[in-house]
């Protein structure tokens, strides 16, 4: 088993402190801290996707593994300059919209897109649209994502499109939305680019989109 | 029939003269009397109304008495966000066990001297009173887990299940007395069905719900039972993986919510169980025609057999049309069980 292949399986079986200690390792031994993100840690996070959808996996084991992923990361991402900095697969403003405090599915979803190399900027629950949008102007997002649990709170994820459009950030931003009651009819109808229907579909959607 | 004849009747083995109509409504019933829904979780007269008048309306065979989760954790000292018109809700971030040493001081509350458990015990109390016999009265606690994720935050309890199973144990140990203790009021109170909520067991995986939720849910329907109450288990989510278990805890009634097949939960749980529910309430019950609707119900009959309670897999959301609800208890009203 090689190195990278030693991470996957310490990422995929949520053993963060063996993540941790073999990430510090390999870059005493002198692997690019680049490397890490496209031999290790988003391979593990799409296996972990593909056993989540296979339901191999379940919450309890995402979770983990997205914990043991962060361990290495954390280390990681303040040593990516240069071309592994560029390299990230872009920014993404997440947050549960307002009037909503669940936050389980958006903390999954965000987690999986850091693990794929996704810079996020996580708002949190019960986000006005307000804040959503002076986040993605400052921080130069190119994707949005928000989830919402209820049918009385998926109508602010419109406020929020609708918000970017006046702010003339719109053209500038792609739109993801997910969340038990959202449907991608939905999606479309409030002027969103997609809908992911759990957090692996949210990777998926996400990659599309940053690259479309 | 009346309604808590027929409910019973059904439960019992006998014939009914037709399929009992049990849709889970608050935010429904809380537009239906044109009140907000912060009044609605927090006054028992507004739900009672809410409540009685909507099971008269659409011809319900029962009424219930919640309103959100959050209740007993509220009582424990959990904080929580009130909005002025949507379900209060647990504050996260602040969960009440964050510090999970708080755990070991943890008294269990009296309902009936707790605010918002109080004020379920009393809308049990008036429900009683105006319907006497007329319609099944409901009571409501949560289930081991959805409890647990209540107090302990539900992001830190996924976790726990690795990092500390002691602590989960205790912690489900805490929460079965609490929901006990609560429930054994709401009976003395008049619920004669208790329905158990414990929608994050959906989220756990065969594995963990098998070792930890089961033992702890069995032992409350046991608990349940022996205070006399008929009993009822809600999981909201993909229960697919978990059938088999749900349908050995010895309910009177399981909920499916509709990503279980109602054909799946039949095969699983063998020809005695009656199953609840489970068109989808948003794509179907909400989005969608009359006939669609009742189309989708007669599926669900279909799959499930005659040991069948109509229903909408979760809550009817509250922009759902009225039409729709309708269609949903013409097709139970047509159809008798011999």
């Amino acid at each position: 088993m090689t190195r990278f292949e030693e991470l996957q399986q310490a990422i995929i079986d949520g053993k963060a402190p063996v993540a941790k200690e073999l990430t510090d390792k390999m870059l005493k031994e002198g692997i690019r801290p680049g490397e890490f993100f496209p031999k290790a840690i988003i391979p593990a996070m799409d296996e972990v996707g593909r056993r989540m959808r296979e339901c191999e996996f379940f919450i309890p084991e995402v979770l983990i593994a997205a914990r043991a992923a962060r361990a290495s990361s954390d280390i990681l991402r303040p040593l990516l300059v240069g071309a592994d900095a560029m390299a990230s697969a872009g920014t993404v403003v997440c947050g549960t919209v307002k009037g909503d405090l669940h936050d389980i599915g958006k903390n999954i979803v965000a987690m999986m897109l850091e693990s794929a190399g996704f810079k996020i900027i996580d708002l949190g629950v019960d986000v006005t649209a307000e804040k959503i949008v002076d986040a993605v102007r400052t921080n130069q997002a190119g994707l949005v994502a928000l989830s919402a649990l209820l049918t009385t709170t998926m109508v602010n994820m419109k406020s929020v499109v609708e918000a970017l459009s006046a702010a003339g950030l719109r053209d500038k931003v792609k739109i993801m939305v997910g969340g038990a009651p959202v449907t991608d009819a939905w999606a479309h109808s409030i002027g969103a680019d997609g809908y992911g229907k759990d957090a692996p579909a949210a990777v998926e959607l996400a990659r599309q989109l940053a690259t479309a | 029939m009346n309604g808590r004849d027929r409910i019973l009747a059904l439960l019992d083995g006998k014939p009914v003269d037709s399929l009992p109509f049990m849709p889970i409504t608050m935010m429904f019933a809380c537009d239906r009397i044109g009140a907000k829904y912060r009044d609605y979780a927090t006054d028992y007269q507004v739900l009672v109304e809410g409540q009685t008048r909507t099971a008269a309306e659409f011809d319900f065979d029962y009424v219930n008495s919640m309103s959100d989760p959050a209740g007993e954790a509220a009582d424990c000292g959990a904080p929580v966000k009130f909005f002025p018109d949507q379900p209060p809700a647990l504050d996260e971030a602040n969960a009440l066990l964050t510090d999970k040493s708080i755990l070991s001081g943890l008294k269990v509350p009296d309902p009936y001297a707790s605010p918002r458990m109080g004020n379920r015990l009393r809308a049990l109390a008036l429900h009683r009173q105006r319907l006497g016999q007329e319609k099944l009265i409901e009571g409501w606690i949560e289930g081991p887990i959805a409890q647990a994720a209540d107090l302990r935050g539900i992001n830190n309890l996924m976790v726990d299940f690795f990092d500390d199973p002691k602590f989960v144990t205790d912690l489900f140990e805490f929460v079965l007395e609490l929901e006990l203790s609560f429930a054994r009021a709401q009976v003395a109170s008049g619920a004669e069905l208790i329905g158990v909520g414990d929608a994050a067991a959906s989220l756990v995986g065969p594995r963990f719900y098998e070792e930890f939720v089961w033992p702890y849910e069995k032992r409350m329907m046991d608990g349940l039972r022996s205070i006399g109450a008929r009993t009822r288990l809600h999981i909201c989510g993909n229960t697919r993986p978990i059938l088999g278990l749900m349908g050995q805890l010895g309910c009177d009634i399981i909920d499916l919510d509709f990503m279980a097949p109602m054909a799946e939960g039949r095969a699983a749980m063998g020809p005695r169980q009656v199953l609840l529910g489970n068109i989808d309430p948003v794509r179907v019950l909400r989005n969608g025609m009359p006939d669609e609707v009742y189309a989708a119900v007669a599926e669900c009959h279909c799959q499930a057999g005659d040991r069948f309670i109509v229903s909408a897999g979760c809550e009817v959301v509250r922009d759902t049309p009225l039409e729709n609800l309708r269609a949903m208890l013409h097709y139970a009203r047509e159809h008798a069980v011999a």
